[in-house]
């Protein structure tokens, strides 16, 4: 291979600020989930919960006799004493939330723990950023992957919703059901985000991140019941972090079932907030402590 | 103004004093950085990328403070790391632009610019594969590119020859060669091939368990070696002759032969010339029976300065044959 050296040209442009490069980061990170295509079969099961939610909301406003009866099951009206099961928008989110920890689980070694397994993270650290803009990338880049399949769609809902009923009425009536689907989001982004780039931080490779992701959603709810049943103390609930973000969601929401209810809701959100300051401190010392020049 | 000043600069790793009272001043133009393992190479990049702060001391690397602006300084340093720096799923072409990206270059820019760079290496027919698809040599030339996309003034290139077979190790020397006569960027060159750093540098350090043993020119270190020779005569009274050798300020670096019969690598004083040798030798009734001038190698040079630095304990005076002058520009 001979060099072109006719090719050589200098570069005279002007370098932006490194919080620019974040977005490259997070580009990067959606090309490389997207391109997985075994990730695709997860993905696709939250495709397919879109559609069946689509095609409800269809059913609801254009068939009027589906309407009653799917209401019934489903409700995607912003009401202020509504029962927080049947709100069609927050049961979206709760079970695409399933399908995005499945992902994840699986994302989480090609996204983080690549760059320390792999030795990328040289690459990107001896560019001009520093470990604040990495970190920021990649809870940006684990954030649009959660945002894209719980956010996004929701929205696409709630905008289909308006749409069909051929008026701005429910826009203008139900505007904190947006408000609230951007708060439980930026809820599920933030923990989600988090706590995954730290686990795979430190753990790296695949099948340990897939087990600690799923035992951490999992099996602490299993505990947490039994500590729960076993004590009858239900503050044990909140060991379940699935359901701490269920509770901040429903927060968001506006819905408790009752006092008791609303209280946990503050406990979680208190709750994952620690969580999250423990993860970004450990993730921050894990940044640092790999070395860059070897 | 110098390309790198350093000024007393240490940095420990908790007990471990990684550079001891690092004192540098090289010009623009290529520089190896050489040194066993251990030796304070790795914590002197680091330094030079503005990556770590010196516990102590200051210094400059293109004008820009190395303990304060660390992202400027890497706005205009390329660097070439020695691990794969593979991402997974990515494309040569997409490397290169997320390089540029992350350099800070507007992205459009970055990635006409990584098409440009990706072709100068001589990898323009391969920019669309995978990185795992990649040969070893390929990866190499890759993160030249990617190094060298925002255009920077100086490279550090760590370990570029790394891994590869003689003929690839031959087509990368002769790359980053053409690079330098083409394009006139500074590099420094951190490598154990100490081979590499003779073909490709004008300048040389030689880190030794965290202090400078040697910095100057190529050319400065080659003329110091030329007073160095092999001496061989015949004497029936060899002390007298050794004696009256020393006296005129010949420093013997080896000696062996018998009572009358020796043989010797001997280096003159600055000043001195050979004649005087041959006429100490017939005023003490000896016989000269060779002189050769001998030329050290850059990896003879090493292993002998690096071997003086470590019989040198820690605290006592360093031989005066391994420290040099600040290097020419």
């Amino acid at each position: 291979m001979k060099l072109d050296t006719a090719n050589y040209h200098g570069w005279q442009g002007r370098l932006r600020s490194p919080w620019f490069s974040t977005l490259a980061i997070v580009k990067v990170a959606l090309l490389q989930v997207f391109r997985r295509k075994s990730y695709w079969v997860v993905i696709g099961l939250g495709l397919l919960q879109f559609v069946v939610f689509f095609a409800i909301i269809y059913a609801v406003t254009q068939l009027g006799a589906f309407k009653s009866r799917v209401l019934e099951r489903l409700d995607f009206v912003a009401e202020p004493n509504g029962d927080v099961e049947n709100n069609g928008y927050l049961m979206f989110m709760e079970r695409q939330s399933l399908v995005v920890m499945m992902l994840l689980a699986f994302a989480g070694s090609l996204l983080v723990g690549a760059d320390f397994r792999l030795k990328s993270l040289p690459f990107y650290l001896s560019r001009r950023i520093d470990r604040r803009h990495y970190i920021v990338g990649k809870l940006l880049a684990v954030s649009a992957i959660v945002a894209l399949l719980t956010v996004a769609p929701a929205v696409v809902l709630f905008v289909e919703y308006g749409a069909f009923t051929s008026s701005f009425e429910y826009w203008l009536n139900n505007w904190r059901l947006l408000v609230s689907i951007l708060g439980y989001g930026l809820v599920l982004c933030t923990v989600l985000s988090i706590t995954l780039v730290t686990l795979s931080a430190y753990l790296q490779r695949t099948a340990p991140i897939a087990i600690t992701w799923s035992s951490l959603f999992f099996m602490l709810a299993i505990i947490a019941r039994q500590m729960r049943d076993v004590t009858g103390n239900v503050n044990w609930l909140l060991l379940d972090p699935w359901r701490d973000m269920r509770y901040v969601g429903r927060y968001c929401f506006g819905y408790f079932a009752g006092v008791e209810d609303e209280q946990l809701g503050l406990k979680a959100l208190a709750l994952l907030s620690v969580v999250c300051v423990v993860c970004l401190v450990a993730l921050a010392y894990r940044v640092r402590a790999v070395d860059v020049v070897e | 103004m110098p390309l790198i000043r350093l000024d007393k600069i240490s940095r420990s790793y908790g007990r471990v004093q990684a550079l001891n009272d690092v004192s540098l001043t090289l010009e623009p133009g290529t520089i190896g950085l050489v040194g066993n393992n251990g030796a304070g190479k790795s914590t002197l990049l680091k330094i030079l990328l503005g990556l770590l702060r010196p516990d102590r001391g200051s210094g400059e690397i293109l004008g820009y403070d190395i303990r304060r602006s660390g992202n400027e300084i890497r706005g205009r340093v390329g660097y070439m790391a020695e691990a794969a720096a593979v991402v997974p799923t990515l494309r040569g072409v997409e490397l290169v632009t997320l390089s540029g990206d992350l350099y800070g270059m507007p992205h459009r820019q970055a990635q006409r610019r990584a098409h440009e760079v990706l072709n100068y290496v001589g990898l323009g027919e391969l920019r669309y594969r995978r990185l795992e698809e990649y040969s070893t040599g390929n990866v190499q030339r890759l993160k030249l590119a990617a190094a060298l996309v925002h255009d920077p003034d100086l490279l550090l290139l760590d370990e570029p020859t790394n891994g590869l077979d003689p003929r690839g190790r031959r087509a990368m020397l002769k790359l980053i060669q053409d690079l330098i006569a083409e394009t006139g960027k500074s590099v420094v060159l951190c490598t154990h091939l100490l081979g590499d750093v003779e073909r490709l540098c004008s300048q040389v350090v030689v880190l030794h368990q965290g202090t400078v043993l040697l910095a100057g020119s190529m050319a400065d270190l080659r003329r110091r070696t030329s007073h160095h020779y092999e001496l061989g005569w015949q004497s029936d009274a060899p002390q007298r002759f050794e004696r009256a050798l020393a006296d005129l300020g010949v420093q013997f670096l080896s000696r062996r032969g018998s009572e009358s019969t020796a043989h010797a690598v001997v280096q003159l004083p600055q000043d001195g010339s050979t004649l005087k040798l041959f006429q100490l030798a017939g005023e003490c009734g000896a016989v000269i029976t060779m002189l050769k001038p001998q030329e050290e190698n850059l990896q003879q040079l090493f292993f002998r300065v690096t071997q003086a630095g470590t019989d040198a304990a820690p605290g006592t005076e360093r031989p005066a044959d391994v420290t040099m002058p600040g290097p020419r520009s």
